[in-house]
C-alpha cells in the first residue's frame, strides 16, 4: 500500500543536543499508530517535524508524495491540553469551529455546512450538550474531546496525537478510542503519542518504539515485545519492572 | 453648561469626535494585546515612538503626517529591536522591553529639549506625554479617522488569524499562519493607535486606553466578539465622559478619560454578575451555610439511627459555635426538616439526610473502584464533594458502579429518594428476577395490577429501549413505561 507518511532519514537537534538521529518510517492509511517511547525519546519532536514546524538537520518528510507545505490542510495536530490559556473568552463551538478555517479564502465567511460539520463532530464525541460553555468551564476530559471534534471538523487525512489520554476520565477515554477507531475506518492515518503501556495492544494496530533513535515499528502483535520495550526504554527499566509492566 | 452645550462649541466638538474615535479603536484593540499577555509591549510601543515623532519634527515641521510615518518607523524599529534581543541574546523578555523602550524614550525626551533649546519653537513635551486633545486641527481629526478605519477593519478581516494565533499559535502554524507575521502586523497596528492617540491621551496613558477597558470586557462576557464589542463600547464612553469631565473641572482630558476606565473597570470588578469580587463572596458564603446546614441534617440523621441525638452529641459532631448550630437550627425547622420546637428530624428532614448520605458513599465508592485511591484517602474528599455532586451526577456515578448496594467501608448505600431498593430497570436484558412483595407504594402497586404483573412472580427482561421495557413472565410479554420499570422492586431469585 502506498504510504500517506513517509519519514526518510531525519536528524533533529536543538542547541547541538541530537534529539532524533537518521528515523526512517513508512506510515500507512487506514492504521491507528501508538508513538511510544521514554520522555525525551523525541516523540514530539518528530511531530513538529512532520508538522513542518521545525528545522530539520537532514532527511526528509513526505506526505503523499509531497511537502508537507503543500498539504497543510491534510494534516491536523491535536497538541497536549496544558500550553492552553483556559480563560480565553471562547466557547466550545467558536474552538470546535476554528477546524473549518483552513477551508476557508480569506474574505469567506462560516457556512450552514461548516456549522454542521463542526456540530456533527461535537455530537460524535458527545459534547454537543456543552456547545456554548466557556471552555474553562470544562472537565479537563471535555477540554481534551473539544481539541479532537476540532480535528475531526478539520476533516484531514492524516491526525497527530500528542497524548490525548493523559488526565482524562474514563468516559472520555472510550469517547475518544471510538471516534480514532471510526476514522482509521475511514481510511484515515492516526499516530498518537501514548503513554500507558498496559493499553497499547488494545488500542494500536501498529507501534512505533522510539528512544532518539527508531528502535522497532511494525504490527503491534509482534513489534510490542518485552525485548523492544526493554531497548526503547532501557534507563527505566527498573522503575517499569517494580511497576509490573513488564 | 450641560454636555450639549458644551460640545456644540467647535474645539470642544473637535476633540471629542477625536477621542471617541481613540477611545473605540483602543478598546477593540486593546483586547489582543491583553490576551496575548503583552500590556508591557503596549507600554513600550507607545513611549518608544517619541523619538520618531521628535525626529519627524526637525525634518518636516509640525505635521500630523510626518508624525504618523516618524512614529509608524520608530514603533516598528522597537518592534523587531525587542523581539532580535528576546531571540538572540540570554536576556529575560520584559527585561529586554523596558532596556529598549526607556532608550527609545530617552532619545526622544532629548530631542524635544534639544529643539525647544534651540529653535525657540513650540512643542510641549506634556502634549506629548499627556496628549492636548483640545487643540486638534482638520489634519489631525482626517489621520485619526483614517487610521481608526483601518484598524478596525484590519480587525474584522483577520478575525480568525487574530483569533487563532492569540488562543493557540501552535494550531495556528499547523495551518499555515505565519504566527510571526501576525505578532509584527499587530504590533504595526498598535503604532498606529499610539500615533493617533497622541494628541487625545498622550504616550503615557495610551496603555490605559489599550488594556483597562479591556480587561473590564473580559470581566463581564466569555465570547471574543462580544468582548471585542463590549470594549470598544466601553472605550468610547471612557473617552466621551472623560473629555467631558476634564472640560468641566478644567483638567487635562487624557488623564480624566484614563480615570474613568478605571471606574468602569473598578465597578465590573465589584460587581459582576459571574467574575464580580462580590458575587463570588456571596457565592461562597452561601456554599458555606448550605454545607453548614447538611452536615448538620447528616449528623443528626446518624446520631437518630443510633437513639443518640441529644443537642450535646449533635454539638460535638458538627464542629461549630453552639450560637452557629442554633440559628441553622431554627431556620431548619422553619423549613419542616426538624419537628417544631424538638431536635426531631420530620420525614422530610430524614429524605434529605439519606440524599447526602447517598452521595457522601457513592462518591466513597467511586474513588476506590474508578480512581483507585484507597479507604484511608477518600473520606475527606467525599466529605467535601457531598455537597458538590448533583442528583444528575449522582446517579450517573451510580450507574457507572453498576448500583452497589454497599460503600467501600461497608455501610449501606441509601436509595435515591422515591426509589425503590431494587429497581427492575436496572436488572440487564436476559436476565431474570422475581418482584419484590413490598413495593413502594400503593400507586405503584396499582399500575402493575392494571398491566398483569404480579408479586412473588419470576419474570425476565427481553429488551430496553429509551422508552418502554419489554418483559416476559411465564408465557405472556409485558411491554411496561420506563419510569414505572425504575420504580418496580425486585428480588433475585434463589439459584
Amino acid at each position: 500500500m502506498e504510504s500517506t507518511i513517509s519519514v526518510k532519514g531525519l536528524s533533529v537537534s536543538y542547541d547541538r543536543k541530537r534529539v532524533l538521529t537518521n528515523i526512517y518510517l513508512d506510515i500507512e492509511p487506514g492504521l491507528i499508530y501508538g508513538l511510544i517511547g521514554p520522555n525525551g525519546a523525541g516523540k514530539s519532536t518528530l511531530f513538529k517535524a512532520i508538522l513542518g514546524l521545525i528545522d530539520t538537520n537532514s532527511g526528509k518528510i513526505f506526505i503523499e508524495g509531497k511537502s508537507i507545505e503543500a498539504e497543510r490542510k491534510r494534516v491536523v495536530y491535536v497538541p497536549q491540553r496544558d500550553d492552553v490559556d483556559w480563560t480565553f473568552p471562547a466557547t466550545v463551538y467558536d474552538i470546535v469551529l476554528m477546524g473549518r478555517y483552513p477551508h476557508k479564502k480569506m474574505f469567506q465567511r462560516m457556512d450552514d455546512s461548516d456549522r454542521e460539520i463542526a456540530l456533527q463532530a461535537m455530537r460524535d464525541l458527545g459534547i454537543e450538550k456543552l456547545k456554548d460553555r466557556q471552555i474553562g468551564e470544562l472537565s479537563g476530559g471535555q477540554q481534551q474531546r473539544v481539541f479532537i471534534a476540532r480535528a475531526m471538523a478539520q476533516e484531514a487525512e492524516i491526525f497527530l496525537l500528542d497524548e490525548p489520554f493523559v488526565g482524562v476520565d474514563v468516559t472520555t477515554e472510550e469517547k475518544i478510542i471510538e471516534s480514532l477507531k471510526r476514522l482509521a475506518a475511514e481510511g484515515k492515518t492516526l499516530l498518537v503519542v501514548h503513554h500507558d503501556l498496559a493499553t497499547v495492544n488494545e488500542y494500536f494496530d501498529k507501534v512505533i518504539l522510539l528512544n532518539q533513535r527508531l528502535i522497532a515499528y511494525g504490527d503491534t502483535e509482534e513489534t510490542f515485545s518485552e525485548e523492544n520495550i526493554a531497548k526503547a526504554y532501557r534507563s527505566q527499566l527498573p522503575i517499569l519492572h517494580k511497576t509490573g509492566l513488564i | 453648561m450641560d454636555f450639549f452645550e458644551i460640545f456644540q462649541q467647535e474645539w470642544a466638538f473637535r476633540a471629542l469626535l477625536a477621542s471617541s474615535m481613540v477611545g473605540l479603536m483602543c478598546g477593540v484593540l486593546g483586547c489582543f494585546i491583553v490576551l496575548r499577555n503583552m500590556s508591557m509591549i503596549g507600554d513600550a510601543l507607545s513611549h518608544a515612538i517619541l523619538p520618531g515623532v521628535v525626529f519627524a519634527f526637525m525634518i518636516v515641521g509640525y505635521s500630523a503626517l510626518g508624525f504618523f510615518v516618524g512614529a509608524v518607523l520608530a514603533g516598528l524599529f522597537a518592534a523587531v529591536a525587542i523581539t532580535w534581543i528576546q531571540r538572540n541574546v540570554k536576556t529575560k523578555n520584559d527585561a529586554a522591553i523596558g532596556i529598549i523602550f526607556t532608550a527609545m524614550f530617552s532619545i526622544g525626551v532629548m530631542g524635544i529639549s534639544k529643539i525647544s533649546k534651540n529653535d525657540g519653537v513650540h512643542l510641549d513635551l506634556k502634549d506629548f506625554l499627556f496628549g492636548n486633545s483640545l487643540g486638534v486641527s482638520d489634519q489631525d481629526l482626517i489621520l485619526t479617522g483614517v487610521i481608526t478605519v483601518y484598524v478596525l477593519l484590519s480587525i474584522v478581516i483577520f478575525y480568525r488569524y487574530l483569533f487563532v494565533t492569540t488562543f493557540q499559535p501552535v494550531i495556528a502554524e499547523t495551518m499555515g499562519i505565519s504566527v510571526r507575521v501576525i505578532h509584527y502586523f499587530l504590533m504595526l497596528l498598535l503604532s498606529f493607535a499610539v500615533v493617533a492617540s497622541l494628541q487625545t491621551v498622550g504616550v503615557i496613558l495610551v496603555v490605559a486606553m489599550l488594556i483597562t477597558p479591556a480587561s473590564t470586557a473580559l470581566l463581564l462576557t466569555a465570547r471574543l466578539p462580544y468582548v471585542l464589542t463590549l470594549s470598544g463600547l466601553i472605550g468610547l464612553f471612557s473617552a466621551i465622559l472623560g473629555l467631558f469631565f476634564s472640560i468641566i473641572y478644567d483638567t487635562t482630558p487624557g488623564p480624566a478619560m484614563a480615570i474613568t476606565a478605571t471606574a468602569f473597570y473598578f465597578l465590573a470588578a465589584l460587581f459582576s454578575p459571574s467574575k464580580g469580587l462580590i458575587f463570588r463572596w456571596l457565592q461562597k458564603r452561601k456554599l458555606r451555610l448550605r454545607i453548614q446546614t447538611e452536615d448538620i441534617l447528616k449528623e443528626a440523621y446518624r446520631l437518630q439511627q443510633r437513639g443518640k441525638l441529644t443537642k450535646e452529641n449533635l454539638d460535638k459532631r458538627v464542629g461549630f459555635s453552639t450560637r452557629i448550630l442554633q440559628s441553622h437550627l431554627q431556620q431548619l425547622r422553619k423549613r419542616g426538616f426538624f419537628a417544631k420546637g424538638t431536635l426531631e428530624l420530620t420525614e422530610k428532614g430524614k429524605e434529605e439526610a439519606k440524599r447526602m448520605v447517598r452521595a457522601h458513599r457513592l462518591w466513597e465508592s467511586y474513588l476506590v473502584t474508578q480512581m483507585g485511591l484507597t479507604e484511608e484517602q477518600i473520606h475527606e474528599d467525599a466529605e467535601k464533594y457531598e455537597h458538590l455532586l448533583t442528583e444528575e451526577i449522582l446517579d450517573e456515578v451510580d450507574a457507572e458502579l453498576g448500583f452497589p448496594k454497599t460503600d467501600p467501608h461497608g455501610s449501606p448505600i441509601p436509595t435515591k429518594r422515591g426509589y425503590p431498593a431494587n429497581p427492575l430497570l436496572n436488572l440487564e436484558v436476559m436476565h431474570s428476577a422475581k418482584i419484590a412483595s413490598d413495593q413502594l407504594n400503593e400507586h405503584i402497586t396499582a399500575q402493575m395490577w392494571q398491566l398483569g404483573i404480579l408479586p412473588d412472580t419470576t419474570f425476565e427482561i427481553k429488551e430496553k429501549s429509551s422508552r418502554e421495557v419489554k418483559i416476559l413472565q411465564g408465557e405472556k410479554s409485558i411491554r411496561l413505561p420506563r419510569d414505572l420499570a425504575g420504580k418496580i422492586n425486585i428480588e433475585a431469585t434463589e439459584n
